[in-house]
């Protein structure tokens, strides 16, 4: 039997084609995908239709983060074949990591989806961390933990929102500021601090200002283990109809232990969009389930196979002998359409949250 | 003076001398003059030559392919024959009768988000654009030369430029975007002449009044966002404009603005002269879930319970449509137009009540619509002729996680994950808030394109699997379409030029121009 070609895919491969041959302009001036294994698919997948390529260059993020962001495109309309999935965030992740403290030379030109300015502040994660412990020592106590400000009366500002640090480049307005003087816990005076202090204390308000974005380091889900996994059962084998197409001693077994919490959640409400985080030595990517169609001309046999692309003209779709068959959508022509995961589609105008964590305690225990 | 004087004398005026602002008071048919087409917002175009009985046969006139990186999601406009439209950065004149390149101008940018533009404004011979680095633009009409930019926002505090500017009178009105850092959102006036700052309106009230005790202190209120990044409209007779404003800071995280947060994901009416607000509207009180309220507020002439009413409507990212009497706010319709399972019911004043279950939860609610929403910013449109609104919507379930339980979040704070959608385009009965027929998209995800209605029956919209289609706006029957191999990445528009009319459209890297041209 064929692989599945999933509908995703070959409408892709389709677009693809149709777009080579549009594309014969140069297009000058655009941020260019590093030449590397996938560098193609990520172009026809990320840089072609709702932004171009020159956001993704402007990004610098980890594994889980890119994870979480290519899922997110997905179910924004990305169009990505299963298959795909893994290549395309093995390519993001190998050629855009978690910047380094010098990101080379500034954008010329502009692009890229990163807020702020080319020449904003780069932190240097070594002279952050020497910040740190001038901040422990002389700013802590009035400005908080995370810089965002203290209770009180006597609380000092929120520093991640303070002009002073946002417009900040290496200490220029920072340590204008503390020579003016300003009070420090150890009761010292600010302009006391030696010029390389105000310095590694820029780079760490800097890089707590960092902590607040969305690209920054905090952004993953903390906790989805909140449920009773015997109401979750119940659920499974009761209300929800679960164990109607499943089974925890067949098609489920083990299925705690080969995925994490926040991706089992993620799964039973979304399983078309796949290739979520794993835990190591676990399962490889599983692939989603097609969606077929039989497709019934007036005067002919019904044709069955794997939805390739369906709209409101035509219906394309590959046989069980992998040929690729397409019609003009007409009155007399029959077309049915069979999602295996419909069922998953009419669930979330169903479950409660309750539910949908109860069901995540029970799958999480079928180690 | 003799009336018919006037007109034609306005006329050659318009012609000679770029755009006179009175030529934006009149409905277009030569032209695109402004992003909407016309002050009312309503997209819709009086022309008929391209109808339901002969559209079948409309077909391709010219292509034109940018040479620079980002989608079209701007409006062109169309002013003599020419046509002038942007990515972030860059901005194009090309002939509307050819599709031939007359000037592209390009922009050094330094920095900012780059996610996209949504077009020009023109008034005399000059044109104004926002950069993503946060300068207002103007640029000579004939030959695509800058006369002068002027900040409108500090790149530091990460905020963007993205929005079209609208000219009303002679005042250019401005908008700003940015959700990355905690600051306010606010739109404002400028000269069209010296490019000097006239006025600007922050999306949040004065400390101290009523409005202000929607927020817990003065500090969250001041950080609060509320961006106005969407279309803004105008209605001469009231002198009021209308828009809506975006999400509250911290986007997802609201554990420190507890209360409605006002005037963030409100639809408001502002006098162009002043910044005044005259009134103000909130479709999302405390939101939680990024669904700014900027879809376009289309300024309705309509007719409720028999009585002629000057009505604003919005259908709303949170998956709720809204009619208002737009010369006092007062709401006239409240209901749904997709699916939305995040409000406990509807206040008083008509606004939906949130549901503290439905707030993004550390383990996750699961809510509808997703975090891109029931509809986002491309424009929808309304046809005085069927009172229907129209507008390309998804239903959409994602789960939205808090990431950050600091009793102080700021940023964001947590977003959503995963997601189901899919889209529909709606039509929607102005007078009740019903569905009166709704066209489903087959094929991945929901549409993120505008819509365009005519007076010769027709909407036109794009579905999710590329094609660019023309419906009969009374009932939603499919009746033209072309595969442009990419999504339409922007809303049609419509102009008739030597006697043809024509019809546009831009999907990614390339802008389509359709007509009847058999001949």
């Amino acid at each position: 039997m064929n692989p599945p070609i999933s509908y995703i895919q070959k409408l892709l491969l389709t677009a693809a084609f149709v777009s080579l041959s549009l594309n014969a302009q140069p297009r000058t001036g655009a941020r260019q995908l590093p030449d590397a294994p996938a560098r193609d698919l990520v172009q026809r997948v990320c840089g072609a239709t709702c932004h171009g390529p020159e956001i993704i260059v402007g990004k610098g993020m980890g594994r889980d983060q890119w994870l979480a962001t290519v899922n997110s495109m997905v179910s924004r309309g990305a169009k990505i074949a299963d298959a795909e999935f893994p290549q395309v965030l093995d390519y993001l992740v190998a050629n855009f990591p978690v910047r380094a403290a010098n990101p080379g030379p500034p954008r010329p030109g502009g692009g890229g989806l990163t807020p702020g300015a080319d020449d904003h502040h780069v932190v240097d994660p070594t002279a952050s961390a020497r910040g740190k412990t001038v901040y422990i020592a002389e700013c802590i106590t009035c400005h908080g933990v995370k810089a965002r400000g203290g209770d009180g009366p006597q609380g000092g500002a929120d520093l991640v929102r303070s002009l002073v640090v946002l417009k900040d480049r290496y200490g220029s307005t920072v340590s204008a500021f503390l020579t003016k003087g300003h009070p420090m816990q150890s009761g010292r005076p600010s302009s006391g601090l030696t010029s390389e202090q105000t310095l590694d204390l820029a780079h760490y308000l800097h890089d707590k200002v960092g902590d607040t974005l969305r690209s920054g380091p905090y952004n993953k889900i903390l906790n989805v283990l909140t449920g009773d996994a015997k109401a979750g059962a119940q659920y499974f084998n009761g209300a929800g109809g679960c164990n109607q197409c499943h089974s925890v001693t067949g098609d489920l077994k083990g299925i705690g232990g080969k995925y994490d919490p926040p991706t089992l959640q993620a799964k039973f409400l979304f399983p078309r969009v796949v290739g979520f985080g794993r835990r190591p030595g676990g399962a490889g990517l599983s692939t989603a389930k097609p969606v077929t169609v039989t497709v019934t001309p007036a005067n002919g046999p019904a044709v069955n196979g794997v939805l390739d692309r369906l709209d409101d003209f035509n219906v394309s779709l590959k046989d069980s002998e992998g040929e690729y068959r397409s019609f003009k959508r007409t009155k007399d022509l029959k077309v049915e359409k069979h999602d295996p995961y419909q069922v998953h589609a009419d669930l979330l105008d169903v479950y409660t949250d309750k539910n949908m964590h109860d069901i995540v305690a029970y799958l999480e225990g079928l180690k | 003076m003799n009336p018919i004087l006037a007109i034609s004398l306005l006329t050659t005026c318009a012609f000679g001398q770029g755009l006179i602002p009175s030529k934006l008071l009149e409905p277009p048919t030569d032209s695109w003059p402004m992003y909407n087409g016309d002050y009312s917002g309503r997209r819709f175009s009086t022309l008929k030559k391209i109808n339901d009985q002969n559209v079948g046969s409309m077909s391709l006139a010219w292509v034109y392919r940018i040479t620079a990186p980002g989608g079209i999601k701007a409006t062109p406009l169309v002013l003599d024959g020419i046509m002038y439209f942007t990515v972030p950065d860059h901005v194009w004149a090309i002939d509307a009768r050819t599709g031939r390149e007359i000037w592209h101008y390009t922009w050094a940018s330094k920095g900012g988000i780059h996610i996209g533009n949504r077009g020009v404004g023109i008034y005399g011979k000059w044109l104004y654009f926002e950069t993503p680095d946060c300068n207002l633009v103007s640029l000579n009409l004939k030959d695509g030369k800058e006369r002068w930019h002027k900040p409108i926002c500090e790149l530091d505090q990460m905020y963007f430029g993205s929005t079209a500017p609208l000219i009303v009178k002679n005042h250019v009105i401005v908008g700003v975007s940015g959700d990355d850092l905690d600051v306010p959102g606010y739109i404002e006036s400028h000269n069209p002449e010296t490019g000097d700052l006239e006025w600007r309106w922050y999306a949040h009230p004065q400390p101290g009044s009523e409005e202000a005790k929607s927020w817990p202190s003065v500090e969250s209120m001041l950080h609060g966002g509320g961006m106005v990044w969407g279309a803004t409209t105008y209605d001469p007779e009231l002198n009021l404009i209308y828009f809506g404003t975006g999400n509250p800071q911290p986007v997802i995280a609201g554990k420190g603005r507890i209360g409605d947060n006002l005037y963030t994901e409100s639809i408001v009416a502002v006098n162009p002269d002043t910044g005044k607000l005259k009134w103000w509207f909130q479709p999302s009180p405390h939101d939680t879930h990024d669904w700014d309220a900027i879809q376009t507020a289309v300024l309705i002439d309509g007719e409720i319970n028999g009585q002629k009413r000057k009505l604003v409507a919005q259908a709303s990212r949170n998956g709720y449509f809204f009619v208002l009497d737009r010369a006092t706010g007062k709401n006239i319709v409240t209901s749904k137009f997709t699916k939305a399972n995040w409000a406990k019911g509807i206040d008083a004043k008509g606004q939906p009540i949130p549901d503290e279950a439905k707030y993004p939860q550390t383990d996750g609610a699961l809510v509808a619509p997703n975090q891109a929403g029931a509809a986002n910013w491309p424009p929808p449109s309304f046809s005085p002729d069927t009172g229907l609104f129209y507008i390309n919507a998804a239903n959409a379930y994602s789960v939205y996680y808090i990431f950050d339980d600091d009793p102080k979040p700021e940023g964001w704070g947590g977003n959503d994950r995963g997601g189901f959608s899919e889209g529909m385009l709606q039509a929607i009965d102005y007078k009740t808030g019903k569905i009166r027929w709704s066209h489903k998209w087959e094929g991945p995800g929901g549409p993120r394109n505008g819509v365009l209605s005519t007076a010769g029956n027709l909407v036109f919209a794009g579905d999710p699997s590329n094609n660019f289609i023309a419906l009969n706006a009374k009932t939603g029957t499919a009746l033209w379409h072309a595969n442009l191999a990419q999504p339409m990445s922007n809303a049609p528009i419509t102009f008739e030029m030597d006697g043809t009319q024509y019809v546009v459209v831009g999907t990614g890297d390339t802008m389509w121009s359709f007509a009847m041209n058999a001949k």
